[in-house]
């Protein structure tokens, strides 16, 4: 092991918001544009932190809760999960692949059922609702899936505009308008998109038209399925940076499920670690960096 | 352990069969509960109808002709050929019509339905439906099932006027039937077969009832493989193939009993 790899370990432990600086300006050296996104981003996550801080002192209520979850289909995928998510939180669950992570979001989103256990959003136990009252409980849910799962024969537009005609009485024109914000706020030109269809876009704006879809509704609760899989460095780091704008513009609570510990390190406010099916650690990024776990000192060594 | 396979087969079985009949519950059920997908649903009757005007005149024209021809043999040695009219009348409206234009839809439009819904459900478009709060069995399911319950019908009358017209071509041209006494015999066929509630022909009731309960099953064996796609892009393959196989399947059994079933009720 060289000496500078042992000082940027160092630092990561002591700081893990540093080690961007240190490792990912070396990594893009030609490209000013992605050092300016980068620096943009840090110092999103500094305002972030303070933002936290207060958050944290205020004891916020409960927004989602999951206790003692024991899910099985021909073998347990999760085994007595429990963790809770206050209102402005932003849990990211990380853990290898396989590992269940999509499926506590397919829980908390009741599009599935645990064998035992609760899931409770805003302190209402959502188990054991019926299909139709499930259905009003996601409408206070924006899920951004993995690959976006725009529908494919409706434009951007209608994608957007899809929650808005379903469950509100909106005119055309506010519906526009909304659409329009959306957009624009996840860095889309309407003009340019709203009229092309989810098969003419790149892998980002697809990801991008996902969360303009997922927040049209202005939930109070966002899910992302590996918001940052698939995607080159430099939309990785703007993806994150849309996370992190809208929990801090929105207040929006969110679960982020990801295998990418350098966004995670930057939105989270928890982080969850799934391991053998149950939470191996629960607690802060500087906690994680902190931990003496060697399962965790593994799972971080390779970032 | 023989057993015990044949069991755990015995069981899917039923489930599969049990969640069918739940999906054709629902789907059914919401045609007449809000909110109402309308442009959805003609949307669908466009691409499941309008879409299959044309292979249906294709196979209709062709089968009216082929139909002819065949039994022109048969009615030469019986030196029956005047009456070809209401054989080829009696057969399409009765039976080819609405088998043929069930199979043409099951591969043409079943095939589809199944693609579109299997690729939706492995790219997870179903999963985000139901995220934004939307029923896919109301949205996708509905309106599908509504809008061949409609077309079907529509397809087979002109189906079966289009094989009637077929086999005027081959009375006329090949054995030199004036068209006047091809039609004559061929509306002779129809009152002939009696009349329900004094005007309704039975043979046009037997020949709506059977593309009707087609159009159910077409539309409903295709979604549910299609939800049901489970494996990505193979699973979608399988889906589709699996949608083909059992429509066409089911059409030509449920042929055989409501052809006894509505010889039972509507002949004397």
């Amino acid at each position: 092991m060289t000496d500078e790899d042992d000082r940027r370990k160092f630092q990561e432990r002591r700081h893990p918001s540093e080690k961007d600086e240190t490792a990912m300006p070396r990594r893009a050296r030609d490209s000013g544009r992605v050092r300016a996104a980068i620096r943009t981003e840090l110092e999103e996550v500094a305002e972030q932190s303070d933002h936290r801080a207060t958050r944290e002192r205020a004891a916020a209520p409960k927004v989602i809760s999951l206790e003692n979850i024991y899910l099985a289909f021909d073998e347990p995928i999760l085994e007595n999960v429990s963790f809770d998510a206050k209102e402005g939180d932003t849990i990211v669950v990380v853990g290898e692949s396989g590992t269940g992570k999509s499926t506590i979001l397919k829980l908390i989103l009741r599009l599935l059922v645990p064998d035992s256990g609760r899931v409770s959003i805003d302190g209402e136990e959502i188990t054991h609702l019926t299909f139709d009252d499930a259905l009003k409980v996601r409408q206070k849910m924006g899920m951004v899936f993995q690959g976006a799962a725009l529908f494919d024969s409706m434009s951007v537009y209608e994608n957007v505009a899809y929650p808005l005609r379903e469950h509100t009485t909106l005119g055309e024109d506010e519906i526009e308008a909304r659409v329009r914000e959306k957009l624009e706020f996840v860095d889309l030109e309407p003009d340019r998109v709203m009229d092309q269809l989810p098969s003419e876009l790149s892998g980002g704006m697809k990801k991008r038209v996902g969360i303009a879809r997922g927040m049209a509704n202005n939930p109070e609760i966002m899910l992302y399925d590996e918001p940052t899989s698939g995607l080159d460095p430099l939309t990785t780091a703007t993806i994150t940076y849309l996370i992190i704008k809208l929990q801090r513009e929105l207040q929006v609570t969110s679960v982020v499920v990801s295998h990418d510990i350098r966004s995670a390190f930057r939105m989270a406010s928890k982080i969850a670690l799934l391991a053998n099916k149950r939470i191996g650690f629960f607690g802060s990024p500087e906690e994680m960096t902190g931990s003496d776990d060697p399962y965790i000192h593994d799972f971080l060594g390779g970032f | 352990m023989i057993l015990e396979r044949f069991n755990d087969a015995a069981k899917r079985t039923v489930y599969s069969l049990q969640e069918f009949f739940v999906l054709a519950g629902k789907a059914i059920g919401f045609i007449f509960v809000k909110p109402f997908y309308a442009s959805d649903a003609v949307q669908q009757m466009d691409a499941i109808g309008v879409g299959s005007i044309g292979i249906v005149l294709l196979t209709g024209f062709f089968t009216g002709m082929v139909l002819a021809l065949q039994s022109s043999v048969q009615l030469k040695t019986f030196g029956a050929t005047d009456y070809i009219g209401s054989l080829i009348s009696g057969s399409m409206i009765r039976e080819l019509g609405p088998v043929l234009a069930g199979l043409m839809v099951a591969g043409r439009v079943g095939s589809g339905i199944a693609a579109q819904l299997g690729s939706m459900r492995v790219t997870e478009q179903i999963d985000a439906l139901n995220t934004l709060g939307t029923d896919p069995i109301k949205k996708l399911v509905t309106p599908r099932v509504l809008a061949a319950l409609i077309m079907l019908p529509v397809l087979t009358v002109i189906n079966d006027f289009i094989g009637i017209l077929g086999g005027n071509v081959i009375a006329t041209f090949y054995l030199g039937k004036p068209a006047s006494l091809y039609w004559k015999t061929v509306f002779e066929q129809i009152l002939n077969g009696g009349f329900t509630l004094r005007f309704i022909p039975n043979d046009f009731i037997q020949g709506l009832i059977k593309p009707f309960v087609f159009g159910g099953i077409i539309s409903l064996v295709a979604c549910y493989y299609g939800l049901k796609t489970t494996g990505g892009t193979e699973g979608v393959g399988v889906s589709t193939t699996r949608t083909v196989v059992t429509a066409s399947i089911l059409i030509l059994v449920t042929d055989y009993f409501l052809t006894q079933i509505i010889l039972a009720i509507f002949q004397p």
